[in-house]
């Protein structure tokens, strides 16, 4: 599974590799970039594909949390 | 201003009235703030039960609970009760003092990266490094904790941020919207109703998730069906108390006919709950022929253990009047001949076996639920005594009847009703606790005592950390290890060491009165109920086991 992602917060990269392997996934690849306020994050999992589409939906929600109604990613966002 | 004057003024506009908590160094310029301020502080006697009174303050309210604690000790103290919000979908906002912001990353006296520490158990926390954005922050924070599946955040502050002057113009932050609630699509309301319509025998189980504002509608829609229902430990209290379809808390200590309805339904309903393992035992035996509608505003709780044939993805009261809607758009189906069989799936909770003379902890909570009043809030600890009230309590809302359901932290209940009491303060506060969980946070009597708050504690004491004895009794060949609490201390001299008025029972005899006598005192207030140390949980799956392998008795 791969998943393109858009972060307000870097930290949640982290939060992201820690989740898969909690779910018993292996992240195969990371690639990410920030400016401050904005994170570009590409990855790469393996693993059974119930527990990958758990993770997805674990992922959803971080990208949901980090991004109340109005809130916009700043100018020059990678 | 500085960052802590703007901190505290963001709270307040947020209708913040108690915050609990418990000072230390680098949070000294935020209770400095709070000195003589609108925003009343509760000073507990632990961290822990600072957080866990701000759950009993959410859980009994609806709004979101307030808690602070200084850097590093103070912090982490936070972390079983951030776990246990998370867990129940309870809106807290911790706020923690770090250490200045030129020491962080150090090792720093009373340095800890709680950011790092509670990203998994929080909906988010903010690492504060700009005094310009407190009020914003704060503001995101408390949106974030109300807002969808509720939850906690934690906003952790520099002492130097909490110290730098804020210009008046850049505390004044908006709150952001709040973010609009998914609505279930039409066609999955449809195809809902339509299985509805085909169920010979649907069971409806309704989860934490009614308490966001859904228990009237959750109470029109299984009437309107005549529909049996179960409820998970978070909803207890989601029926009417005199409902005849209320079949009452399934699960691994839930009622048999709750059980036996489920495993005999060929629809569940789930609205707004997340089978949990203490709820289904092994899931591929669950319900094995029931067709699954589940209800949930968290989308990532659709097939996450048990699948779903129709998921209604919203709010739930929204999900609920839209079904209701959707059925009486033409004939309203009736299941009241299958909830009546239901019902009679189960039968009287079997009872344990008890010495003559010696007091039964179960039949003590019958008298205590049949001595309270309907309106009391009851707040529980974790173990054997939680299980009892569950499985014999009746709230006339889930918002009456707190438990640490999810985490099952030791050590909630008694923080939990005073945090409750503050919430709701003329309504009659009692603290179901055993003896293990009470000594986790005996000192929290001088909260009781400081503020007079008159929440009452009804100790179930078998001298035994009893859930785990029972499960070395029927799972470890009686091997004991570490469960007898046969040294407890005199409880009642603790209490009145505290200044906590206390009454003592051991003579079943002498029950009725002591209970009546309790119950009426104006205070706060400690009963001592000196139990039968083996009395066990009836009945009982065990645990990854089904109704099918249900226990009543001992073999």
């Amino acid at each position: 599974m791969t998943c393109d992602l858009l972060l307000r917060d870097a930290r949640s990269v982290a939060r992201i590799i820690n989740l898969a392997h909690r779910f018993n996934c292996r992240c195969t690849r990371i690639d990410a970039s920030a400016v401050p306020g904005a994170t570009t994050a590409s990855f790469a999992f393996d693993g059974p594909a119930v527990a990958l589409t758990r993770l997805r939906a674990q992922i959803d929600r971080i990208l949901a949390y980090e991004a109340p109604a109005g809130a916009r990613l700043p100018e020059g966002t990678p | 201003m500085n960052g802590a004057q703007v901190a505290v003024a963001a709270l307040e506009r947020e209708g913040v009235d108690f915050i609990f908590g418990y000072p230390g160094g680098t949070i000294m310029p935020f209770y400095d703030a709070l000195f003589n301020h609108a925003v009343r502080h509760v000073l507990c006697r632990h961290e822990a039960a600072a957080a866990f009174a701000a759950g009993g303050y959410a859980r009994s309210s609806g709004r979101v609970g307030v808690c602070c604690a200084t850097s590093g000790p103070g912090a982490t103290n936070l972390v079983t009760a951030l776990l246990d919000a998370y867990m129940d979908s309870v809106p807290l906002v911790a706020v923690t003092g770090q250490v200045r912001t030129d020491l962080m990353g150090t090792d720093g006296f009373q340095e800890a990266d709680v950011c790092a520490i509670t990203q998994p158990i929080t909906k988010r926390n903010f690492l504060v490094d700009d005094p310009s954005q407190i009020a914003a922050t704060l503001a995101e924070a408390f949106a974030l904790a109300r807002s969808g599946r509720p939850g906690p955040v934690l906003v952790d502050i520099p002492t130097d941020v909490l110290k730098a002057q804020v210009t008046e113009s850049a505390d004044l932050a908006p709150a952001p919207p709040p973010a609009a609630a998914p609505r279930a699509p039409d066609d999955a309301v449809r195809a809902a109703v339509a299985r509805i319509r085909a169920a010979q025998r649907p069971v409806a189980i309704v989860g934490g998730g009614v308490r966001a504002g859904a228990v009237e509608a959750f109470r029109t829609f299984v009437a309107l069906l005549g529909l049996p229902h179960a409820s998970t430990l978070m909803a207890l209290g989601a029926a009417d108390p005199l409902d005849p379809h209320a079949l009452g808390m399934l699960g691994m200590h839930g009622l048999k006919a709750a059980n036996k309805a489920v495993q005999r339904a060929d629809l569940v309903i789930a609205l707004g709950m997340r089978f949990d393992d203490r709820v289904t035992g092994k899931p591929d035996r669950f319900a094995r022929g029931a067709a699954v509608i589940h209800a949930d505003i968290d989308a990532t709780e659709f097939n996450k253990l048990i699948p779903a044939d129709v998921i209604l993805h919203g709010d739930l009261r929204d999900t609920l009047e839209a079904l209701v809607a959707e059925l009486v758009r033409s004939q309203v189906p009736r299941f009241d001949a299958w909830a009546r069989e239901a019902q009679e799936l189960g039968g009287a909770l079997p009872s344990d076996r008890v010495a003559e003379n010696v007091l039964s902890a179960t039949d003590v909570l019958d008298r205590f639920f049949a001595a309270i009043p309907p309106e009391a809030i009851v707040t529980v600890d974790v173990g054997q005594h939680q299980m009892w009230a569950a499985q014999r309590a009746r709230p006339a809302h889930p918002r009456r009847f707190l438990s640490s359901s999810g985490l099952g932290a030791m050590g909630f209940g008694f923080p939990a009703a005073i945090g409750a009491q503050f919430a709701n303060p003329g309504a009659p506060v009692f603290a179901v606790v055993g003896d293990g969980g009470f000594q986790m946070c005996l000192p929290e009597l001088a909260t009781l005592r400081r503020y007079g708050v008159p929440a009452k504690v009804l100790l179930i004491d078998n001298q035994n950390l009893g859930m785990v004895r029972q499960w070395q009794e029927l799972f470890f060949s009686a091997r004991y290890s570490a469960t007898n609490l046969a040294d407890n201390p005199d409880f009642a001299a603790i209490a009145r060491a505290y200044g906590i008025q206390a009454f003592a029972v051991s003579d079943p005899a002498e029950a009725d009165a002591t209970m009546a006598a309790f119950v009426a005192h104006s205070g706060p207030a400690l009963l001592h109920a000196a139990c039968h140390p083996t009395e066990n949980v009836w009945p009982m799956i065990p645990a990854g086991m089904t109704v099918d392998d249900l226990m009543e008795a001992r073999a």
